[in-house]
Parts: C-alpha cells; sequence; structure tokens
C-alpha cells in the first residue's frame, strides 16, 4: 500500500525537478487557501441567510399554503428522469417523461404563472424549453436536409438567423412583440419567455438532430426502400431512431446549455434562482452576506451542472460501449 | 412468349414513368405549398406590423435613426466621418439614434476582440496544463474548466461585477497593486503607451520602415543571408527614429485624493465583463485543446520522442501547429458564442450593442424597426467571423493525403 502509494506520487507528483516543485507551490497555496476558505466557512460565514430565504430562493413569490404542488412536481419531475434513464423500451420512457412533466406542469399552473419563481421556475423552464424544442428541432433537422429546395432554404434560414443572434435578444423581442400581435390575448410573461427560448433552442436542437441524421449510413435508407417503405415509414421508424441515439449526448448536453440560459430570463422581469440571490442582496439587512449568497449559488448552479454533465458523459461512454 | 415479353417490359415502363410524374408533381406542389406558405406568413406579419404601426400613428421607417437620441450613455465612441477618414468621439444625449447603436456596436466589438485575443492565450494555456505530466497541474486545471463550464455565465458576470470589483477600496483608499496595474471601485488602471511629443512625421515615417523590414526578415521563404541583411536594416531604420526623437512613453495610472487618474483606463462594467467572458472562453477553448490534442494521432508524440525532443518541445513544435488546424472550425464558433454572450452586458449596465439597442427602442417607440437594424449587426458579425475562419482555414488546413 504504502510502496504503490510511493511509485505512484512518484511517478504523478515528482517526476522531475520542475513537476516536484511545482508540485510543493500548488499543495501549500491549496493548502493555504482550503484553510481559510474552510475556517470562514465553518466559523465567520453568516449561514442563517440563506436558510432564512431558502423559500424565495427554491420557489420565489409561490404561495407559501400551495407549497404542496411544488413537492409534486418535484415528485413528477422525479418519476420522468427515471422513466427515461432506466432501460426498458424507450418510447414508454418518452411516454411518461410527457406525461409526468405535462402533469407537473398542470399541477403547478392554478397559482398563476407570474407566481412561479427561484429554483422552480428555472427548472421548469428547462423542462418545458427542452422538451418543446426537440420535435420542433427534429422538423427543423429534417426540412434542412431535404431534397426540396424551398423547404431547405427556409429550414437553413431560420437556424441560421437563430444561431447568430443572442438568446436574450431573441427572448427579449418576443417578450415584446407578442403582446403588439395579439393585443386581445394576455400572455403572461413566462409563457412568452418559454415562446421565445423554445424558438432560439430549436435551431440548436436541429443542427445537432441534422449531424446524428448525417450519421445514419446511407445503406440503412437504402435497405428500407428496396423492402418498399415509405419515405415518411422510413424517416420516423429507421432513420430517427437511430440518429437520435447517436445524438442523446449532446441533446443532454443542450439541456445543460438550456439550464445555464435560464438565468437570462431577467430581462423580461422573471425571478428565476440567480434573481432571488440579488433580490436577497439588495435588502440592506443581507448586503454584508454577498459572499454567502453567491457561494450557495454557484453550489447549487455547479451541483445541478455538473448532475447533468455526468449523465451526458454516462451515455456516450455507454453508447462507445455499445457501438463497439 | 414473345408478345407477353414485351407486354410485360412495357408495362414496367409505363408504371415507373407514370410514378415519376406523379412524384415530379407532388414535388412542385410541395415546393409551392412552402413557398406560398412563408409568403403568408412575411404578409401576416407585415400586416400585424402595419396594422399595430397605424393604431399608434405612425408608419415603418428608418428616419429615426437620424433623429437625436436624448439619452446618454457611460461609455463607447462612435465613427465620424470627416473625410475619408472616420474620428472616434464619444456620444451624448444630441448624438442620433444611430450614432448611439454605433457607439453600442463600438463597445460589443472592444470586449470581443480583446476576449478572443485573451480567451485563446488563457484557455489554450489551460488546454495544454491537462496534458501536464503533474498530476495536481492536470487535476486542477481540468477542475477549473469543469466549473467554468457547469456554471451560467450570468452568475459568473455577477460575481465578478458584485462580489469582486464593486467590494474594492473605494477611490478614497484605493489599491495600488504595483506600479503597472492598480484596482479600485472605479476601475483598473493600467499604463497606456503613447507617442512621445517630439515624434515627428520623419520619424514615424522610419518606424515604419523599421516594421516592414522586420516583419520580412521573419518570413522563412527568404534565404537566411537575406534575412539577416533585412534585420539589419530594419535595426538601423529604428536607430534613425529614434535619433529623430520617436519614442513611446507610458502614461503611468496615478493615484489622487478622488481616486486614481491618467493611463488606460477600464470601467468596472467594462472590467467585469471582459473579465468575465475571458475566463468563460478560456473554459471551453481549454476543453478543445485539449480534445484536439488527444485527437491527434499517438505516432506524432512517438516519432517525436524517438527524435529525442523533450516533452515541451513536442508540444510546441509537434503538437500544437497541428492541433490548431484541427480545431479552428470548433474555435470559431467559440468565438461567435462569445461574440453574442457580450449581450449578457446588460445585466450590469455596461452599453453594449443589446443594451443600447433596448434603450433606442424604448425611447423613441421603434421596436419593430430596432430589432430589424440590431439582427441584422449581429448576423453580420457572425457571418464575418465564420468567413475570416474560413478564409483561415483555407490557408492553413493539412491537405488530407
Amino acid at each position: 500500500m504504502i510502496a504503490t502509494l510511493h511509485s505512484w506520487a512518484r511517478r504523478n507528483l515528482f517526476a522531475n525537478l520542475i513537476d516536484s516543485i511545482l508540485s510543493i507551490l500548488i499543495v501549500t497555496a491549496l493548502g493555504w487557501l482550503l484553510t481559510v476558505f474552510l475556517r470562514w466557512v465553518i466559523w465567520d460565514a453568516y449561514w442563517q441567510r440563506i436558510y432564512e430565504s431558502l423559500r424565495l430562493f427554491l420557489v420565489g413569490q409561490f404561495p407559501a399554503d400551495q407549497t404542496w404542488r411544488a413537492w409534486v412536481a418535484l415528485a413528477l419531475l422525479c418519476t420522468a428522469v427515471g422513466a427515461v434513464l432506466l432501460p426498458w423500451s424507450r418510447r414508454l420512457g418518452v411516454a411518461i417523461w410527457l406525461i409526468a412533466c405535462g402533469a407537473a406542469v398542470f399541477v403547478l399552473v392554478p397559482p398563476g404563472l407570474d407566481r412561479w419563481g427561484g429554483l422552480l421556475l428555472s427548472i421548469m423552464l428547462t423542462v418545458v424549453v427542452s422538451t418543446a424544442s426537440l420535435p420542433l428541432g427534429i422538423l427543423l433537422a429534417f426540412g434542412r436536409s431535404s431534397r426540396n429546395p424551398s423547404l431547405r432554404a427556409c429550414c437553413t434560414g431560420y437556424i441560421e438567423v437563430m444561431r447568430s443572434v443572442p438568446l436574450i435578444l431573441v427572448v427579449y423581442w418576443i417578450w415584446i412583440t407578442v403582446p403588439l400581435f395579439m393585443p386581445e390575448v394576455s400572455i403572461s410573461s413566462l409563457a412568452r419567455g418559454m415562446i421565445g427560448y423554445t424558438v432560439f433552442n430549436a435551431a440548436y436542437v436541429a443542427e445537432y438532430v441534422r449531424s446524428g441524421l448525417q450519421a445514419v449510413p446511407r445503406g440503412q435508407r437504402e435497405a428500407a426502400r428496396s423492402l418498399g417503405m415509405s419515405n415518411w415509414t422510413i424517416s420516423t421508424e429507421i432513420v430517427l431512431p437511430q440518429a437520435l441515439r447517436v445524438v442523446q449526448p449532446a441533446l443532454v448536453g443542450n439541456v445543460l446549455d438550456v439550464f445555464n440560459g435560464a438565468t437570462l430570463v431577467f430581462i423580461i422581469g422573471l425571478m428565476d434562482f440567480l434573481r432571488a440571490g440579488q433580490l436577497i442582496l439588495v435588502d440592506p439587512a443581507a448586503s454584508s452576506q454577498t459572499n454567502e449568497v453567491y457561494l450557495f449559488m454557484f453550489a447549487v448552479y455547479f451541483v445541478i451542472g455538473s448532475a447533468i454533465t455526468f449523465g451526458s458523459r454516462r451515455m456516450e461512454a455507454h453508447m462507445h460501449r455499445s457501438t463497439r | 412468349m414473345i408478345e407477353a415479353k414485351t407486354k410485360l417490359w412495357r408495362s414496367s415502363l409505363a408504371t415507373p414513368s407514370v410514378k415519376r410524374y406523379v412524384a415530379r408533381v407532388r414535388y412542385k406542389l410541395t415546393h409551392g405549398a412552402v413557398v406560398a406558405a412563408v409568403i403568408g406568413l412575411l404578409i401576416l406579419i407585415a400586416l400585424a406590423i402595419h396594422q399595430n404601426l397605424t393604431s399608434r400613428g405612425i408608419d415603418f421607417s428608418f428616419a429615426y435613426l437620424s433623429a437625436p437620441s436624448r439619452f446618454g450613455i457611460s461609455e463607447g465612441l462612435a465613427p465620424v466621418w470627416t473625410g475619408w477618414a472616420p474620428i472616434f468621439e464619444s456620444v451624448d444625449a444630441t448624438s442620433s439614434n444611430l450614432g448611439m447603436l454605433e457607439a453600442g456596436l463600438f463597445n460589443t466589438l472592444k470586449v470581443a476582440l480583446l476576449a478572443i485575443t485573451f480567451s485563446t492565450l488563457v484557455g489554450v494555456a489551460l488546454g495544454v496544463l491537462r496534458l501536464s505530466t503533474n498530476w495536481l497541474v492536470r487535476n486542477l486545471a481540468f477542475a477549473i474548466g469543469e466549473f467554468i463550464r457547469n456554471t451560467p455565465i450570468l452568475i459568473q458576470l455577477m460575481f465578478w461585477y458584485f462580489a469582486v470589483l464593486l467590494q474594492l477600496p473605494s477611490s478614497g483608499s484605493a489599491t495600488k497593486v504595483s506600479k503597472w496595474l492598480v484596482v479600485e471601485q472605479s476601475g483598473v488602471f493600467l499604463p497606456l503607451p503613447h507617442l512621445s511629443d517630439s515624434a515627428g512625421p520623419a520619424s514615424g515615417f522610419f518606424v515604419a520602415v523599421a516594421i516592414a523590414f522586420l516583419a520580412a526578415a521573419c518570413l522563412r521563404r527568404f534565404p537566411a543571408r537575406w534575412r539577416i541583411a533585412l534585420l539589419g536594416v530594419g535595426l538601423c531604420a529604428i536607430g534613425a527614429s529614434y535619433a529623430l526623437g520617436f519614442g513611446i512613453n507610458l502614461d503611468w495610472p496615478v493615484l489622487g485624493r478622488f481616486g486614481a487618474t491618467g493611463g488606460l483606463h477600464f470601467t468596472p462594467e467594462m472590467s467585469a465583463i471582459l473579465i468575465t467572458i475571458i475566463v468563460n472562453s478560456a473554459g471551453y477553448i481549454s476543453e478543445i485543446v485539449r480534445g484536439g490534442i488527444e485527437g491527434l494521432a499517438k505516432g506524432q508524440w512517438e516519432a517525436a520522442a524517438a527524435l529525442g525532443l523533450s516533452r515541451g518541445d513536442t508540444i510546441r513544435d509537434i503538437v500544437l501547429p497541428q492541433v490548431f488546424r484541427i480545431i479552428i472550425p470548433s474555435l470559431t464558433n467559440r468565438y461567435i458564442s462569445l461574440t453574442k454572450d457580450t449581450a449578457i452586458g446588460i445585466a450590469i449596465g455596461f452599453p453594449e450593442l443589446f443594451n443600447v439597442s433596448g434603450t433606442v427602442a424604448n425611447q423613441s417607440g421603434r421596436d419593430f424597426e430596432t430589432v430589424i437594424v440590431v439582427m441584422t449587426i449581429y448576423l453580420l458579425l457572425s457571418w464575418l467571423i465564420s468567413a475570416l475562419a474560413n478564409f483561415v482555414n483555407r490557408r492553413i488546413a493539412l491537405e488530407r493525403a
């Protein structure tokens, strides 16, 4: 044990003079930083502030007597994620995902879309936008790789325009212009934000799906045609499932992008997780707890982000194993 | 028998031709339907815009761009054309709306160009560190990249602005980190190089000559003897220009009672967004570089080792030159996203293009026109970056044998 540890250190920390000096320097610096940091975290930091504002962080202005709805939605979302992760029939998993996510939205709607906030808003926005932009993205991807030149031009133009403008601009302008087009219907800010974000994200999903479509060997299409299948059947039953399987890790990575981009909805006045933290800091009583609030938010974002990245990497590794 | 065969042959010809005819008709129908649908949608949107504008009593025009803006922004220069060369001047409430948008674009470009340069440097360094022989260095670089990529860029911006830059000592007790760098609440100050007063046009001419000759001396296509001669001429030109009074002075930041003055001043907003985008993009670029290095054939490393090159020399002379050629498309995508990321400057009040356009639209009530202008500018920026990258890529791409 000691011997292996010793040889490991010889190889990885003290291979040559420069490595040895670097190792010693880094260990000293990291040790000092960690001591200072831990001492602050344990003794000096005022975590009471986070504890007191936890409600605002997690659900924002959601009515207190309706909190059970948030718990039910959380349970439903866990079911949805579980259903997709379990290695049973893909179709069943997707069906359960759709039903559970729909039910979660349904459960949360009664207090009003304007009352959603905090982490609840960030997560629900991510779920709705990633789910809604998948079918739209698939349609756009097929359109862009279609043989019909007018359809191809339209889809290519849409994708290229959406991919070259910032998300914040799309969300903001759709939020502004939707009421101008439909003055008689009032649509809540959140719904408009979701529409804008979906419209934007669909272009990215389309590019991932298209790369998957290109990865499906030509022979698959030709074999299906020689069996007498129609174009529709070939696309939906032969090409698409294989394409989606290839781009699955990239699509999960896109969910992380959606989650990270969801912070930008502050521009249309929604209070997501990050905005909730800033609102807490606006309160003069909390202004000296800047570090605590930012550390907490970074930690939450990092844990959720790492979980999604981990899932995406596992999928990729699994795919490489199974296709070998 | 023969007749039957002929019949079979005929029928087998007839069916595909009918099929082909049907297919052609269907193809034209879908073609027409798509075109009609798009035109219909555009007309519908145009009608809705028209109706909306007439109900507000205004018509669709871009004339508002030349009207005075009646608002100010904290920083940003707009080009003023006097003759053939633009002069950059700061904008104020009397400037036109177009001038405001130009100042916003100026800020966006300023941040984007600086961020592209520095995030590439930092990102490549971080990517190479991930292949260090030292376990600690390797994993530290990995952890930093992972942390950056798994948290939203907006919270990073908020952190740098509110938790770092605005928590710095205020002007009265500014911190002087060194002679070179002053950091305080009102921003970051660096020394600014500028021409000495005694520099005249003649010395400027010699400087240009020196630069041209020294650049030529760096080109490998000339034989070594030529290059030495070019180097000599270049050095002589430098001497001549120095004798004629050319010099570069540094304008040092000076600590005063009310904060630092002089030198190159970055406002806290500018500093925050620049730091955020550089650090964030460096995280992504390090991943791109690492992927490129790992995608390189193992034989390259082995061949370099067989030739007796050290690890550092191998990375610098063998690996990185090839990796850069592989990763140019990914880097281009990163540069485009980075340019779009500058739009989050609105969260801290940095007057970049998106922020300014929002104010222009609010002040003038011209939402549709402004969104068209701004989207066009962002589109052109993206196309410009990818066109440049394609040009570079075509020049240096490895030929696949």
